[in-house]
């Protein structure tokens, strides 16, 4: 102890002194505790928690966009799957409904065929009258001339049966 | 002869720059130049630190960066040595050492501070004298640190657990050889407690010590072509000349110093609160 005194001694320690710097000291200490290291540290952990979350928030993120393809890949696939039945079944449809139209259209162009068939048996038969007609009044006409007399009904009704009988054959 | 004059070019003890004073000024005679310096590193170190903090952001400018930038590292550094546990409580106080020494080793290699003053009897008494060249300083920041140490580690451990730490029987040692070697960890017990009273002595001595061997070599090599008897020519440009690679030294010294005390103050907090054996001796 004796040795530690004579050499506080020999270095100029003394009361006054030594607590004067130690007072200056701890004024510093309490002051930048306080003031200043209490909050850089408090924003230092701030932003060290924001960097975090912000790290979170990230991963996150990348888990929802993660998610989100997977979601875009399925609806990608499925809407590709609804499109290709749409697809096959318009086909289908288209198929159906022109087969449908084809067999229509036969049996419209067979109703025009029989309608045609008719229309011309009606204006056959109708021409056949006529000619028949025109040859009788024709054969009338001309025996009348041939015969250089008018004929009477009946004679008109008995030359009328004999050209349709020869027409008729 | 002329190494013991150059030896002691710059006195050991801090000059009182007020001694004249007497009466009610009479308690400013204690008044060192070392205390002056102390009190305007005082207004320094809290202007910068009020400037830099003043308005916090979560972007910093300038100001707060640079702060930010020496408090982050810091509390990474002294966290690494004294836990976890312990940083919070004890980064203030390491990272004020820190900066103290640092602000006063650096404010030393000033021009101006140990050369600028005024002569009696002969002697020049300069106005600003670096205050970790003082050895009041010194031993104040080892007490300061050690009251502290002392606090932190009865509560962090309690006092039953320090004195066993002190002079328990270590390394697992149980039964017969346990008791055996009680005498010897006793005595080690012993030798830790001498150890740990020399503490700030061996702090402030150190710290003091290179500060002041710092400016002794400045001054010697100032004044060396006068020693030597150079010309007036050829003294005065030496005079500007020599010191300018010792600068450099200092500015490194200043802040190693400053480094070595701060780091050597969390090595005795991480022995003294570091659970480590208690937890080894649970399992």
């Amino acid at each position: 102890m004796h040795i530690l005194t004579e050499l506080f001694e020999n270095f100029g320690v003394d009361w006054p002194k030594f607590l004067a710097q130690t007072i200056l000291f701890l004024i510093v200490y309490l002051v930048l505790r306080r003031f200043a290291f209490a909050s850089v540290i408090n924003m230092l952990e701030e932003r060290r928690r924001r960097i975090e979350e912000g790290q979170l928030n990230a991963e996150k993120i990348k888990k929802q966009l993660a998610e989100a393809e997977l979601r875009y890949e399925e609806v990608l696939r499925k809407a590709h799957a609804d499109s290709k039945a749409l697809i096959e079944e318009a086909r289908a449809a288209a198929e159906a409904s022109t087969n449908k139209e084809l067999q229509r259209a036969i049996k419209d162009a067979e109703l025009i065929i029989i309608h045609a068939k008719e229309a011309i048996i009606i204006d056959r038969q109708r021409m056949i009258e006529e000619v028949k007609r025109d040859m009788i009044s024709l054969v009338v006409a001309t025996t009348e001339k041939v015969a250089g007399k008018v004929l009477n009904a009946d004679d008109q009704q008995r030359l009328n049966k004999a050209a349709a009988a020869v027409l008729a054959s | 002869m002329l190494l013991f004059t150059l030896a002691t070019t710059v006195p050991i003890e801090a000059e009182p720059i007020l001694a004249k004073l007497h009466g009610l000024f009479g308690l400013l005679s204690s008044m060192t130049n070392s205390i002056l310096v102390s009190m305007i590193l005082v207004v320094l170190l809290v202007t910068w630190a009020q400037r830099a903090t003043r308005r916090m952001e979560l972007i910093p400018g300038k100001a707060q960066n640079f702060f930010e930038l020496i408090v982050e590292g810091l509390y990474e550094f002294f966290e690494g040595i004294v836990g976890h546990h312990m940083i919070a409580k004890s980064f203030s106080l390491l990272a004020t050492l820190f900066l103290y020494i640092v602000a006063a080793n650096w404010f030393g290699l000033l021009p101006g501070v140990g050369s600028i003053g005024w002569k009696e009897h002969g002697e020049l008494i300069p106005l600003l004298r670096p205050t970790t060249a003082d050895m009041n300083t010194t031993i104040g920041l080892a007490i300061v640190f050690m009251a502290f140490w002392i606090v932190w580690t009865l509560r962090e451990v309690g006092l039953v657990f320090f004195l066993k730490h002190l002079f328990g029987v270590k390394g697992g040692v149980k039964g017969f050889m346990a008791v055996a070697l009680m005498p010897i960890f006793f005595f080690v017990g012993i030798i830790e407690v001498v150890s740990i009273l020399i503490r700030p002595v061996s702090l402030s001595l150190r710290l003091f010590g290179n500060v002041f061997a710092g400016e002794n070599l400045l001054t010697t090599m100032m004044s060396l072509g006068h020693t030597l008897h150079f010309p007036d020519w050829l003294a005065h440009l030496s005079s500007v000349l020599l010191p300018i690679p010792f600068y450099f030294l200092e500015l490194l010294i200043g802040v190693l110093q400053a480094f070595v005390f701060a780091l050597l103050c969390a090595v005795y907090l991480n022995l003294s609160t570091s659970h480590d054996e208690e937890e080894a001796e649970q399992h």
